[in-house]
């Protein structure tokens, strides 16, 4: 580990200086809008769903895959949940096993088409994702339904720790969750190996399709949680409500795999880069700038990442 | 020699050393026009480099080069041979399987065509009449995936000899350089394949063959030349040189290798038996290898050695064969990689940037990776003992490396290949599988690597190294299996093991040895 270690700890640490750069700018500029515990209790709540939904890419892109669908199976789940307790009136604690279930079903349907013929994840996912987004829209004929079960949202949003909204902690939970996984298991070992060694893998006696298709599962359970968290913040389901998360959590996963184990993705760096990005665009939008930041600044965000990070490896042809 | 007419080709004194080591000293080549002229010599000999000099992918350290009387500066910049009348065929062909004939066909020549507005119509007319020349019958529009592999290599050449023809204008004759484009085909299509080159050459085109093959060479040859350690040792008429002189200035006479191993002491453990392995090359092949012994197996390219240490492992899947690893039988055709590992079977293989590590990891996740789950707590993973294994892998191995944390792209071939090593020894293998195990290695790290594998069979455990690297059997191996096509051509025991028996196995004519 003696290596260069001012350079290597700033490489690790870098987005979290900037980070508490830009709050130190924007809190100079408008200290009593954007330097409050409620702005930011606000934001750590409400983009807890785009945290999981980032960590569920986190999944499949170290193992070599990519799942576009994710954003599509939170919008689906959203959907379904709101369904099945405002119109059918399923109890909650019924409702969570189920579409958790679903969330594995879709997944498991990506990996076995991408591993069975041979398809390119990008391709499987944004087909079987625009596909789901179709039964969204069906199912709710379009329209926003309301009036979800109460608990949900308590659980959700309502109720607070440290005057946090509780989602947050389920966020980071689940990013301990996959920081464990990904850092103390042999599952995480061959996570790894099938993303960045994958004959070396194989022949090392690594089954890289069950790990791959394991990977999509858990992206889509993590994607069927942030659906759930989606409607308990709300208390509602809206059939478009996931288009727009996709590219944030793209942009997120890649500037988080720039910083703490730079190189990787990785969930830890993966939180930071959310809350790094939201609160840029906050930030902007508590100075008056418009809606058209968001799209700027993830957009940027995703490519200056990638950037980085060849820049940082020499740029190396590479395979994602 | 006075009625001999001027060179197509001329080359004088060409030299080129990497890192100190000569590859090419002085080497002088003439081709004649319309002559097919051989190029022989074993791996290492300087073929390749003299090839690579002429397509402009290696610069001479000196040497000049003459093209039809014209002096041509060297280095040729790369992509510019073919204004001199130069064109390469490699062994993979150059062709995509997808694309179609005529594609294909096309590919590269965009100086000729309209680069707004392909006329297709004409260029297939053009495909046509050019077939029809040179005796092909390919439909310009067939997807080459469809073509049998010597209509492949076919279309290959033609294409090359097309390319070529526009610059006989400008006083230049052609010349082809086929780089060993038979070794994957059966005889017959071989002859097919000399059939289209006789016809080449009848136009003045002149061909170089490269190939490992003195049959071949002796066949279809006017006149060949014989590298060796870098020098040209001879330039003959084909139709006046017997085999034996032509073996004999390919192998040379070599001074005699160190053996580092003791002769092999029978040893009262059974021995490990593989019966009846057939592959995409090897056919049938049966053979034994005992405890504490390094049986080398090898052959010239294209025979199937090296598919082995694969086929064994279950890395590629075996179209039959049987594993008696006493006391245990496994049906290979049904062989994983997990598998093996879990019967004691190390594969080293030949690939160490994608196969063998991988490269962006580090040290230690490389080296740990098999123990995870298996002689360590999968759920809860030590990162400093596994740190500490790693170290102890480096000492042992003699792997110079900063940390174990540092990522394996760092290290030099060498101490990546001594990684590789550690990695599976640790496991304590029955059985060691190497393909190449010292390529692209330097001196220093060849030695440990043998040192390590002496010390290997004296524990008891058996080896198989694919190499075709002679002097390496020499070095280290107790036996060795010739391979030609797929069969077992020859043995080689104790002290028959030396390179010179080994090149005179290898290039000997007989074909048909009863498999043993």
């Amino acid at each position: 580990m003696r290596q260069p270690n001012i350079a290597f700890q700033v490489e690790r640490f870098g987005l979290v200086i900037v980070w508490i750069a830009v709050i130190a700018l924007f809190g100079a500029l408008k200290p009593d809008t954007f330097l409050t515990w409620s702005n930011f209790s606000t934001i750590f709540g409400s983009e807890a769903v785009l945290v999981i939904v980032t960590l569920g890419l986190v999944v499949p892109l170290t193992a070599g895959d990519f799942d576009l669908s994710i954003a599509q199976v939170l919008t689906f789940v959203s959907m379904l949940t709101a369904i099945l307790s405002a119109k059918l009136g399923v109890p909650m604690l019924a409702i969570i096993p189920i579409v958790l279930a679903v969330g594995a079903l879709i997944g498991a349907v990506n990996g076995a088409l991408t591993l069975y013929f041979r398809v390119h994840s990008l391709i499987v996912t944004l087909g079987v994702g625009t596909f789901l987004h179709g039964i969204t829209l069906w199912i709710s004929d379009s329209q926003t339904i309301g009036g979800v079960a109460r608990g949900l949202m308590q659980w959700t949003i309502i109720e607070r720790f440290l005057g946090i909204p509780i989602a947050f902690y389920y966020a980071i939970g689940l990013a301990a969750l996959l920081w464990y996984v990904l850092s103390y298991t042999a599952f995480g070992q061959q996570l790894l190996f099938t993303g960045r060694g994958r004959e070396v893998g194989r022949l090392s006696g690594i089954a890289v399709g069950r790990v791959r298709l394991l990977s999509f599962v858990a992206s889509g359970v993590m994607g069927a949680i942030a659906g759930l968290l989606y409607t308990g913040t709300t208390g509602s389901a809206n059939p478009s409500s996931g288009t727009t998360l996709l590219l944030p959590a793209f942009a997120a996963a890649f500037l988080g795999a720039t910083c703490i184990n730079p190189g990787r993705f990785n969930p830890w760096g993966s939180v930071v880069a959310v809350y790094f990005l939201v609160t840029g665009i906050n930030g902007l939008s508590v100075l008056g700038f418009r809606t058209f930041v968001q799209d700027l600044f993830y957009g940027g965000a995703l490519v200056v990442a990638v950037m980085v990070s060849q820049l940082v490896s020499g740029r190396k042809e590479r395979n994602l | 020699m006075s009625d001999q007419p001027a060179p197509r080709l001329e080359i004088r004194g060409l030299s080129k050393a990497f890192g100190g080591v000569r590859a090419l000293s002085r080497a002088d080549l003439t081709v004649l026009p319309g002559e097919i002229h051989g190029l022989l010599g074993k791996n290492g000999s300087g073929k390749s480099t003299l090839i690579k000099i002429l397509s402009g992918f290696h610069a001479p350290d000196e040497g000049s080069l003459e093209i039809d009387g014209q002096p041509i500066a060297l280095p040729i910049p790369l992509g510019k041979s073919e204004a001199h009348g130069l064109a390469f065929v490699h062994q993979n062909l150059g062709l995509l399987a997808d694309a179609s004939v005529l594609e294909n066909l096309i590919a590269g020549d965009y100086d000729r065509l309209n680069p707004w507005a392909i006329n297709w119509g004409a260029e297939a007319a053009r495909a046509g009449r050019l077939f029809a020349e040179h005796h092909l019958a390919l439909d310009p529009y067939d997807p080459v995936s469809t073509l049998s592999p010597v209509q492949r290599a076919q279309l290959a050449i033609v294409r090359a000899a097309d390319r070529v023809q526009v610059h006989r204008a400008h006083g230049f004759g052609g010349v082809l350089v086929l780089d060993e484009p038979t070794p994957f085909l059966p005889i017959e299509d071989v002859r097919v394949l000399f059939a289209t080159m006789r016809r080449l050459t009848a136009t003045g085109v002149s061909i170089i063959f490269v190939s490992h093959d003195i049959d071949e060479v002796m066949e279809i040859t006017d006149r060949a030349t014989v590298l060796r350690d870098g020098e040209v040792i001879v330039s003959f008429d084909t139709a006046t040189t017997d085999r034996a002189q032509i073996v004999a200035s390919i192998v040379g006479r070599s001074m005699t290798t160190d053996r580092m191993i003791a002769p092999y002491v029978p040893s009262a453990s059974p021995a490990i038996r593989i019966e009846n392995l057939s592959g995409q090359i090897v056919r049938n092949v049966s053979f034994d290898v005992r405890p504490g012994e390094i049986l080398g197996l090898t052959g010239l390219i294209g025979s199937g050695y090296d598919e082995i240490p694969y086929l064994l492992s279950g890395a590629t899947c075996a179209r039959q064969g049987l594993l008696h690893l006493p006391p245990v039988e496994h049906e290979l055709t049904l062989m994983a990689p997990a598998g093996a590992v879990e019967a004691g079977i190390a594969l080293i293989p030949a690939d160490r940037q994608r196969a063998g590590l991988a490269l962006e990891l580090s040290l230690t996740e490389n080296i740990t990776l098999p123990l995870l789950g298996r002689s360590h707590n999968a759920l809860l993973l030590n990162h400093r003992r596994l740190a500490d294994i790693t170290a102890g892998i480096m000492a042992r191995f003699a792997v110079k490396a900063d940390r174990p944390r540092q990522p394996a792209s760092e290290l030099s071939g060498g101490n990546q290949q001594k990684l590789v090593l550690g990695k599976w020894l640790q496991l304590g293998p029955r059985l060691v599988l190497l393909d190449e195990p010292t390529q692209g290695i330097d001196v220093g790290a060849r030695r440990e690597i043998y040192d390590r594998l002496v010390e290997l069979c004296q524990s008891g455990t058996s080896v198989i190294c694919a190499t075709s690297e002679f002097e390496q059997l020499e070095t280290i191996a107790h036996r060795v299996l010739v391979f030609d096509r797929g069969r077992i051509k020859a043995e080689l025991l104790g002290d028959q093991v030396t390179k010179s028996a080994i090149a005179h196995a290898c290039y000997q004519e007989n074909r048909t040895y009863a498999p043993a």
